[in-house]
């Protein structure tokens, strides 16, 4: 099984470094995404899911820092490979290359000053995969024309305040893409975007990790766009993995209460009910240090067990696993 | 049932280029009716924030009228606007920048109060702040807080405890929830819910989520391209939409 695993995040652990304390932000978190497959990570904000991404191709802001496990990368060419120990040179030929990453906010990751076509040449020659220039220029312009953009040659030319979010996040999925990299990390890609041109987005990402045998790891706040894209979901809070189900595991038998939590308090078109369900009080601090279940104190079925020891992630059904005393039957 | 805005007609353009113009609110009429939820619904662009601005003449009509209560609001000048602006108020779609960051939360809210000169003591103001707190369900301790200090959702909260400390009577959401994380968005959506029972408001709710407008509002109008194309009560609109464009809409929402 562990040959087909593109990449094994094992008991990952992440944190901000201070000068008197380190706070941690990811708890020793283990995430598998395997060749080809879809995997999405979901969890409220402040839970530590884009520092999971960052970590990978180690764009961690400059306060965090990965304090434990590794991160195993493997490819047919160079083997095994622990990310977070490469040296920042070896780790920039990866990036681009062999891991992408496309952001959230399409009009401040690209650069203002600099037409659109350029940019997304400027991925290939730096990584020195076509030097020659026409060459370089033609496969902008096929990629541009396969995340269908419509008059690929004319948007070359295209600055970015002239594009729509929609098109903006095209063009990032294009950069991203145009070295055929081998995964593909989208941290909200569709966030700031309409609900049709949401669509698109993710039927693009969808088909071309299909064409492509590319896998992708989705980050998002959003259970519909779970639902439609992944085959796999990690729900993370607070810097941990409470439930990872197959997808349609895990929005038919939801076993964590804060998985069931979130589920329930989307609207959904079509029932309409008084009240949304709310999962109780806030996220809480991460500095207070808590021996219990992290969840205890807003879980609506707590038990004496849930106050004193924490839970260990245990597997409940086929590839369903989940970190909760109740589950356990206790 | 008694309309509070009724709009005929209108139009708005905004100037792009040297000659060139972009017709971003085009032949408009609409009606809000007293104490309905009304949603505007579209993607970026087609115009529904322009449309909110136009009702609360935050900007001018280039053609057209709207009535407010059966007076026609749009010739006034800025000061025979003043009475009706104290009706109509916003919350906006940041919390984080709709706020004064160097303003306490007290201040904040009694800003509008002190403005309309709502109370004429002190202690007055505090109480109805007080009472306002209770109602968004933030903590007393609040008072003496900055922005800063809160998350996400509790910003939005003190936004809204802002707009209905005058007691308006159009409450408009521009996009109120669409910054917020499910769980909080929930949180307000229940908020707003109930705040429209207990003060009988009317709202005009801008959203372009459709599951979080099938949730909140009484009526429907979709908007494209300047122009509604559809309105319906809620219900109906998303069991039967009628219009091609609202059939797309609806299509497109992911994971339905």
């Amino acid at each position: 099984m562990s040959e087909d695993l593109l990449l094994e995040l094992r008991d990952l652990s992440v944190s901000i470094v201070g000068k008197k304390e380190t706070l941690p932000i990811v708890k020793g978190i283990d995430l598998h995404i395997p060749r080809g497959s879809i995997v999405g990570l979901v969890g409220e904000s402040g839970c530590g899911k884009s520092m999971t991404a960052k970590s990978i191709n180690n764009i961690l802001p400059p306060f965090a820092r990965v304090t434990g496990g590794s991160i195993i990368w493997r490819t047919e060419a160079s083997g095994e490979v622990d990310l977070a120990l490469l040296k920042e040179k070896e780790m920039r030929k990866k990036c681009g290359t062999e891991i992408a990453m496309v952001f959230q906010e399409p009009m401040t990751s690209l650069n203002p000053l600099m037409q659109v076509g350029e940019q997304i040449k400027e991925v290939l020659t730096i990584h020195g995969v076509e030097r020659d220039n026409k060459k370089a220029k033609d496969r902008v312009i096929e990629m541009l024309s396969k995340v269908g953009i419509a008059e690929p040659a004319l948007r070359y030319n295209a600055w970015p305040h002239e594009l729509s979010g929609g098109m903006r996040q095209r063009v990032m999925i294009a950069m991203a893409m145009i070295c055929q990299p081998k995964l593909l990390i989208a941290d909200e890609p569709t966030t700031a975007l309409d609900v049709t041109i949401e669509a698109q987005i993710l039927s693009l990402i969808k088909e071309l990790c299909r064409n492509n045998s590319m896998s992708a790891l989705v980050i998002t706040h959003n259970m519909g766009v779970v639902s439609t894209l992944c085959d796999y979901v990690y729900v993370m809070y607070l810097g941990s993995v409470v439930e990872s189900a197959p997808v349609k595991e895990l929005f038919n038998n939801p076993c964590h209460p804060y998985t069931r939590g979130l589920l329930s308090s989307i609207p959904h078109v079509g029932d309409n009910p008084e009240f949304l369900h709310t999962i109780p009080g806030n996220v809480p601090d991460m500095k207070k240090h808590f021996k219990g279940c992290d969840f205890c104190l807003r879980c609506s079925d707590d038990i004496k067990q849930c106050f004193f020891e924490k839970p260990a992630l245990t597997e409940t059904g086929a590839g369903h696993f989940v970190r909760c005393h109740r589950s356990l039957g206790a | 049932m008694q309309t509070l805005i009724s709009a005929r007609n209108i139009k708005k353009s905004f100037r792009i280029g040297r000659k060139k113009r972009f017709l971003a609110v085009n032949d408009v009429s609409l009606d809000i009716f007293k104490g309905e939820t009304l949603a505007l619904v579209g993607e970026s662009g087609s115009g529904k924030s322009t449309l909110a601005k136009l009702l609360m003449r935050l900007i001018k009509a280039d053609e057209g009228s709207i009535a407010f209560e059966g007076q026609e609001i749009e010739e006034l000048s800025e000061k025979e606007m003043l009475p009706f602006r104290r009706e109509m108020q916003l919350v906006f779609q940041d919390p984080a920048s709709s706020l004064d960051p160097r303003m306490n939360v007290r201040d904040i809210i009694a800003e509008p109060l002190e403005t309309w000169k709502v109370y004429d003591s002190r202690e007055k103001t505090d109480e109805r702040i007080m009472e306002l707190l209770d109602m968004v369900e933030l903590k007393e301790d609040s008072l003496k807080r900055y922005p800063r200090q809160f998350s996400g959702g509790q910003r939005q909260r003190i936004s809204i405890a802002r707009a209905i400390a005058v007691n308006p009577k159009l409450l408009v959401c521009d996009e109120s929830v669409s910054a917020l994380d499910v769980c909080v968005q929930a949180q307000i959506l229940n908020l707003l819910k109930k705040l429209k029972q207990e003060m009988d408001l009317t709202c005009l709710f801008i959203s372009h989520d459709l599951s979080v407008v099938s949730f909140i509002a009484d009526r429907v109008c979709v908007m494209k391209d300047g122009e509604i194309c559809e309105t319906a009560p809620g219900e109906k609109l998303f069991k039967s939409p009628e219009h091609e464009y609202t059939r797309y809409l609806l299509s497109s929402i992911p994971g339905q």
